[in-house]
């Protein structure tokens, strides 16, 4: 059923990461992903990976939901690491040289490195954002991280709305495509077989339906909220007043400490470590 | 808990669900039961009535039905062989069993209510003067005049687009008709015209119907047998004399007993034998004076 599709998925909770002001989760997260690309040598990448598996456990969100959120991405990162390992030119001899194929180690050292990181970025950020906080606070805590914005003149408070409005009416969409979905099936539609030009012409019996009553349901809400005397223009108050608490401090100091523990450990030369050869492997910079 | 209507092998079933449950979102933390052990029987030819409670499982029933929905465990039998026998069929079977959902307006896409109507037939690969024949029967039940069958759909007023809505079912030629609350949201007088088009309709053509619907009234006008539902399962099964006689059980899952049937259940309660049909306001009516009858005598 369409309805399995899940779209930025969050599980309710009770863990620090979900108790966690949005706020803070939104520049750790930030400062996560700045930590993610300042990571140059193995064992930085080993400290990442730790971190991740720590804020895994912190949340108590199953390992099998992780892997399941990085599984879209799989052909993709096989895709780029292929063109990466084929198409980067190294100054050293090359591995394999075979007709037009030419294999460095640089080639295979990027495909590693950037798998590694494309995945940590997914997890951390769908960790942090996604699985541990609920969309609405999600947009509450943007729309007070850019409210400065708005006294230069940019509409935040429009643009967190239609966020909010949004992300609302993802599921109530999802639900109503099956349901025409269903209903023409019902009047024999045919939805997966046939040429790509059959395929894309069948998609008009539960297309226009969708519009319309997407577009009713638009207006419908705008009447609702004009009833309740909604105004853009005017300032409002929330239900939920945004607050930071002790924990919102310390992970503010974990994370920035983490970020600089990473800048300080891609530049550790090999021999604090001993000089050996997996001193030399881990502290090999990209 | 088949019909009582039927005895033996005299029995006709058009469709059959033999030993039916249904788990919604089996194997994740969502898992729920919709229905279990069901095993009923609706007859040829004539109207069933399908009603129950909200989230009584009439809605997960009624997609069953059609093979939109696979069942988790049992077989649903239509002629007497199971529709999911090869499952890469199935779109023929939802050809033969016409399935109306609730709020079916809101299916209709097409230019104009014509080709609306045609949709189903033209999905079967008729010719065109054959969709042309079922759509002008359709359109006979809908009661709208010709010239507004070459106006957008959305043109048209709720009831009537609900009405093409069902004609746009009813010109695929099944032999089953489904349909989910046909009448909900509409004015009495539009309920009567759809339920009454329906009926005809399906007498016409010796359709077999199935109608899902929350008010007794219309079943008791215009259903020959009743299946109650109630927790997912078959709580009552029988003519609708049979099944509407037990108002005080009926009332207990949830459901809006009719007034009069109240009012009867009521008067049995005080001690005053009333016998006959105790659902309709003619039934009581009669009920009463013969016992008054009785009582003078």
């Amino acid at each position: 059923m369409i309805s399995d599709i899940t779209l930025g998925q969050f599980f309710p909770g009770f863990s620090l990461l979900h108790k966690l002001d949005p706020r803070t989760k939104l520049i750790t997260g930030i400062l996560f992903i700045v930590a993610i690309f300042l990571a140059k040598t193995p064992l930085a990448f080993l400290a990442l990976f730790l971190f991740t598996v720590a804020m895994i456990l912190v949340s108590r969100i199953s390992f099998s939901v992780i892997l399941r959120g990085i599984r879209p991405v799989i052909y993709i990162l096989i895709f780029t690491s292929i063109l990466n390992i084929l198409m980067t030119k190294g100054t050293s001899v090359p591995l394999v040289d075979f007709w037009i194929i030419e294999i460095y180690r640089e080639g295979i050292v990027r495909a590693v490195f950037m798998t590694m990181r494309v995945i940590l970025l997914i997890v951390g950020s769908s960790l942090l954002l996604t699985y541990t906080t609920s969309p609405i606070s999600l947009t509450d805590g943007l729309e007070s991280l850019l409210s400065p914005l708005s006294k230069i003149g940019i509409p935040v408070h429009v643009f967190s709305m239609m966020m909010t409005i949004a992300l609302r009416f993802i599921p109530t969409l999802v639900e109503e495509t099956d349901k025409i979905m269903n209903a023409q099936k019902s009047r024999g539609a045919d939805f997966t077989s046939g040429s790509i030009v059959r395929r894309a012409k069948a998609l008009i019996p539960l297309l226009v339906p969708l519009f319309v009553s997407a577009f009713k349901r638009a207006e419908e809400l705008a009447v609702a909220m004009e009833c309740r005397c909604y105004r853009v223009d005017k300032k409002r108050t929330k239900l939920v007043k945004l607050t930071f608490h002790a924990r919102d401090l310390l992970s503010f100091l974990v994370f920035a400490l983490f970020l600089a523990g990473i800048v300080l450990i891609s530049r550790m030369p090999a021999s604090m470590l001993g000089g050996g050869f997996i001193a030399r492997l881990l502290c090999y910079r990209i | 808990m088949h019909s009582p209507r039927c005895w033996g092998v005299m029995c006709v079933y058009k469709l059959e669900l033999k030993g039916i449950s249904y788990l919604y979102s089996k194997n994740t933390p969502f898992e729920k039961l919709a229905l279990s052990e069901i095993n009923l029987g609706f007859e040829e030819g004539k109207i069933t009535g399908l009603i129950g409670h909200t989230g009584s499982g009439k809605s997960t029933l009624v997609n069953l039905l059609n093979g939109l929905y696979r069942p988790t465990e049992g077989t649903v039998l239509l002629d007497g062989k199971d529709i999911w026998e090869n499952p890469k069929q199935i779109a023929k079977i939802r050809t033969q069993v016409g399935l109306v959902m609730q709020y079916p307006e809101y299916q209709l896409f097409d230019e104009t209510v014509r080709a609306d109507i045609g949709f189903a037939p033209r999905n079967l690969g008729l010719s065109p003067e054959e969709v042309e024949r079922r759509v002008s029967e359709a359109v006979a039940f809908t009661g709208i005049p010709d010239a507004l069958l070459d106006r957008s759909p959305f043109e048209l007023s709720g009831g009537q687009k609900r009405r093409v809505a069902i004609a746009g079912v009813m010109a695929m030629g099944a032999g089953v008709l489904v349909l989910d609350e046909p009448a909900a949201g509409l004015d009495p007088r539009g309920r009567r015209e759809i339920l009454d088009g329906v009926r005809a309709y399906a007498r016409k053509n010796g359709l077999t119907v199935i109608l899902v619907s929350h008010s007794m009234e219309d079943m008791a006008l215009y259903c020959d047998n009743v299946i109650v539902m109630n927790r997912g399962r078959v709580y009552a099964s029988g003519t609708v004399d049979e099944v509407f006689s037990d108002a005080d059980g009926l009332m207990e899952i949830g459901l809006n007993v009719p007034m009069v049937a109240r009012i009867a259940a009521a008067l049995r309660k005080k001690g005053f034998p009333l016998e006959g049909t105790l659902y309709t306001v003619e039934g009581v009516k009669d009920a009463i004076l013969r016992l008054g009858k009785e009582g003078r005598a």
